[in-house]
């Protein structure tokens, strides 16, 4: 692999790196607002100058420039190398390239940095930004200069509305650029543009358009200040208070890596925020995807039910136990959820192939729907493919309510509540028993309703479409009475006179993916890498 | 009335030739803070004295290990809570030590002054109250007088008497008001004043001196083992003292002298402080002479230094400055420091552990006192009963400082 020298550390390099990629690969950071690893590089931001030494015998270009003397108390004309946008600048086989060493980088970093907060509002304490903003960390690292400008700074709309999902604010803006080539790049959809020069600069939506599509929520995650904020998130939560863990979205079968940003004090998730996986998603998540959090609370099962009236988890399990006495076993069938972790299901399959020796295994899951070439895929559930890998054998969900109606199916026990659009008396002649982390269908039906953890609250591992085994961690404590799925349908299985030898997720996971995944991305510390 | 032992045999009306044994503590009117002593008492011969600290016990060290560097400083005015301005002096100066910073003149001269002030406060209360715990009431009054004076000038400066949280990195809270320097000189002859007069009754007192004399001997070869410093370890002629062994702010360019006792007793450890008293306004006298009237009082660096708040409200730079420092803390370096410094009572040693975060990795305070009142029990054991208020006062254990 060929290398070039970074401040004196050599760094390895593919054909066709720029300088700055090639650091990024290697987790340096040159500072940068307009680059993104994911979107071309316009190189407008100068804050990733980097000083670049000619080649021995090579003439060095260099810059007058007029310097202040303070001893003498006058300009005087002298020199500096010109320096060059690492984000644009190819990396080189044996190049020389000075980042932080180099005093003439220090120097522009912290001109460019004064420039860009020339005309900054005193905006921190009403920003949603602050604390994860580039020209805050920025600042302290390169700039740590007072403001020398005396005049009113300019004003520009703050608050505009961008369309269904995104408030711009011009104040704030860097003018990057990143929101622009995101729309254009990734989502295809070139509806942002830039007007205007110089300070006068700001970002507005093509006229007769508004920032809609599948792809918004991306622009206020590649916006490197608080010029585009979320109407969904902005002014709910700071984010120096938020914990994140590293998820798995639940929206589609693409499988995307997530960060579940929460609140411990709360137990409240507030936000997702895609986490780079070149094998997945690479930068970015789709706006359903990226609302998929609020099913950490919204529709959740948090209490025993038995008919559809609360009771204790105890009184549940002794009337599932009645219900399944002395009953035909090959009546019983079992529903696996596409909707569940593959450990909850591999409990499922315990239950029912191993300890009732049945062959109706079932699948449920939520009904298929829009998809598009970028992200979005058309199977709705995180976990088909794992749920096909556990139960290949398991029929569609139609044929269950077939089979119900024929009489040939009389008892269910069924994980999972989501269900194709049937309706939940087509269900109605079969006593039911479901393990179930939100509402839907099946815990309508449920005779008895046992209340299971969400993603959120237990890491479970998802095989999404491509095939690819991924944990998503757990992030909130359990809501209610509900408990990982597994352990429901573990205790059910005891109360059912069965024997269960797996007690811990460890075991479980080792048993049912066969210790072969991959480790988490991700800490517990607020990050955003791809910036 | 009938004696209550009426019933019993002769035989039994033996004295009991058992040791007895009595709890001093934790909650005793003449003990500092909470602390027990258990004695096993031969007559009124102390056999044995089992001293045990940590009744007091708040969890300091993981209490300052929660927050940002900064706000451990309230935490440490609660080490010994006496001289709280010497403890956030020398937190500052670990911190710094690790940061690398050097803090400006004037503000090294006013933390000396300021620092030297709290001193005085630490002895005066300390000699006050061993004399009131041996009865003499008045010389305590007299003391205290004086140091009621030490607080006022604390209270212009810090605007609170006793816990100033007045330390910061890199500098301190607020430069020193127009009319320190002024009141500091107007007030300290009238401080030494009171001493004089409080000495006087104490020290030509034939009661005092013999209560004090030749009780609680140690030598330093006894007192350096134990770890001791400070006043304690100098009254048994050790003259040790981290001010001139170690200089740091400006104690080399002052001239001041350090007192020193010969027997190691109790009567050493009350001169020693008294003769410190004087060092101290020596050190005041030519801290204010040579203190700057203008000048930054805190180092400028954004990274460490609160921006000015007219600044903050107005400016996004200083907003910015403001809002890493108070959400995130103050990046310390990498790195781990021991750092120390005389305080009241001895060594006050800050390890500083850093992981590059805005909060403290490790916060481990070595407090003189936990030291000193490790060696309690040796003064205590062959003495009478009484003579436990005098040992134990002139050691001036601070509750707040062995909280380990």
């Amino acid at each position: 692999m060929p290398t070039f020298k970074l401040d004196g550390k050599p760094i390895p390099f593919d054909a066709g790196d720029t300088i700055i990629k090639a650091a990024w690969k290697q987790g340096i950071e040159i500072p940068h607002y307009c680059w993104h690893a994911g979107l071309s590089a316009p190189a407008n931001c100068r804050m990733c100058l980097v000083e670049i030494p000619p080649k021995p015998g090579a003439r060095p270009v260099t810059l007058d420039v007029l310097e202040w003397d303070a001893k003498a108390g006058t300009y005087r004309t002298t020199q500096k190398p010109k320096l060059q946008p690492s984000c644009y600048t190819a990396a080189a086989e044996g190049m020389e390239v000075l980042s932080d060493s180099s005093e003439h980088v220090r120097k522009a970093r912290r001109d460019v940095q004064e420039f860009l907060l020339l005309n900054h509002p005193v905006d921190c304490p009403i920003c949603d930004q602050s604390g994860e903003c580039k020209l805050q960390d920025y600042w302290l690292e390169h700039g740590r200069y007072q403001k020398r400008m005396r005049d009113e700074p300019v004003h520009k709309p703050k608050g505009v509305v961008f369309g269904p999902t995104i408030v711009y604010d011009g104040e704030r803006c860097v003018m990057c650029t990143r929101c622009i080539r995101f729309m254009a790049e990734v989502a295809k959809d070139p509806v942002l543009d830039m007007r205007e020069r110089g300070n006068l600069n700001e970002i507005f939506v093509a006229p007769g358009r508004q920032l809609d599509g599948h792809y918004t929520f991306m622009t206020e995650h590649v916006c490197p200040v608080g010029a585009l904020t979320t109407k969904d998130f902005r002014f709910k939560a700071r984010v120096w208070f938020l914990r994140t863990a590293a998820a798995v979205c639940q929206g589609c079968a693409t499988g995307c890596n997530a960060h579940l940003d929460y609140d411990p004090r709360y137990n409240k998730a507030y936000r997702y925020r895609p986490r780079d996986n070149e094998k997945v998603n690479q930068f970015w998540m789709c706006d359903e995807g990226m609302l998929t959090y609020k099913e950490a609370h919204d529709g959740r099962v948090v209490q025993p039910k038995v008919r559809g009236k609360e009771t204790s988890s105890a009184r549940a399990m002794e009337e599932a136990k009645a219900l399944f006495a002395n009953i035909n076993k090959d009546s019983v069938a079992f529903v696996f959820s596409a909707a569940h972790s593959v450990e909850d299901n591999w409990m499922l399959r315990e239950v029912g192939a191993t300890f009732f020796g049945s062959a109706s295994l079932y699948m449920s899951g939520a009904a298929e729907g829009y998809e598009d070439r970028i992200l979005i895929h058309r199977d709705k559930n995180p976990n088909t493919a794992g749920v096909r890998q556990l139960a290949p054998s398991a029929k569609p969900f139609q044929t269950l309510v077939e089979d119900v109606a024929r009489g040939s199916i009389t008892h269910i026990i069924a994980l999972g509540g989501v269900a194709p659009s049937v309706a939940s008396q087509a269900l109605g002649g079969a006593t039911i028993i479901t393990v179930a982390a939100h509402e839907g269908p099946l815990t309508a039906a449920a005779t008895v309703l046992l209340p299971a953890t969400s993603w959120a609250e237990q890491s479970g591992t998802y095989v999404n479409a491509k095939g690819i085994k991924q944990v998503s961690e757990k992030a909130l404590e359990p809501l209610g009475a509900s408990r990982p799925a597994w352990r429901q349908l573990a205790d059910l299985a005891v109360a059912l006179g069965y024997e269960v030898s797996t007690t811990s997720l460890k075991q479980l996971r080792l048993k049912a993916i066969g210790g072969t995944i991959p480790e988490p991305l991700g800490s517990s510390r607020v990050t955003t890498s791809a910036d | 009335m009938e004696p209550l032992y009426a019933e019993l045999e002769e035989g039994e009306m033996e004295l009991p030739a058992e040791p007895m044994h009595l709890n001093m503590g934790p909650s005793h009117p003449a003990m500092h803070g909470t602390i027990r002593i258990v004695l096993d008492l031969s007559g009124e011969t102390i056999v044995r004295a089992d001293v045990q600290v940590g009744y007091l016990h708040r969890g300091f060290e993981k209490m300052c290990e929660r927050g940002t560097w900064a706000q451990v400083f309230p935490y440490v005015d609660r080490l010994n809570y006496v001289s709280p301005m010497l403890n956030n002096v020398g937190y500052a100066l670990a911190v710094e030590k690790l940061c690398g910073l050097a803090v400006p003149d004037r503000c090294q001269w006013y933390r000396m002054i300021l620092g030297e002030l709290a001193r005085l406060s630490d002895h005066l209360t300390c000699n006050g109250a061993m004399a009131m715990e041996l009865g003499a009431f008045t010389p305590f009054l007299w003391l205290i007088k004086a140091r009621e004076m030490v607080w006022d000038i604390l209270e212009e400066e810090t605007g609170a008497r006793l816990t100033h949280s007045f330390g910061r990195i890199g500098g301190m809270a607020n430069p020193p008001t127009a009319d320190f320097k002024g009141l500091c000189r107007a007030t300290l002859p009238k401080i030494l004043g009171l001493v004089e007069e409080g000495e006087k009754m104490l020290l030509k007192n034939r009661i005092f001196m013999d209560r004090l004399e030749n009780v609680g001997r140690i030598s330093g070869a006894e007192a350096t083992a134990l770890g001791w410093t400070g006043p304690c370890l100098r009254s048994t002629g050790v003259a040790y003292d981290i001010r001139k062994a170690h200089p740091y702010l400006k104690y080399d360019e002052v001239d001041f002298d350090i007192p020193v006792g010969t027997k190691g007793d109790t009567l050493d450890r009350f001169l020693v402080r008294l003769g410190e008293i004087r060092q101290s306004k020596r050190i005041i006298d030519q801290a204010l002479e040579r203190m700057p009237d203008e000048g930054p009082i805190s180092c400028d660096d954004p990274r460490f230094v609160l921006p000015d708040k007219g600044g903050v409200y107005t400016t996004i730079e200083a907003t910015i400055q403001h809002f890493k420092l108070i959400m995130e803390g103050a990046k310390v370096p990498k790195g781990e420091v021991y750092s120390y410094t005389e305080a009241g009572n001895g060594e006050l040693g800050y390890y500083l552990v850093s992981d590059g975060t805005g909060t403290p990795y490790r916060v481990r305070i070595r407090p003189p006192c936990f030291q000193i009142t490790g060696g309690l029990s040796k003064l205590l054991e062959g003495r009478m009963l009484s003579d436990i208020v005098p040992t134990f006062g002139a050691l001036n254990m601070i509750g707040g400082e062995c909280d380990h």
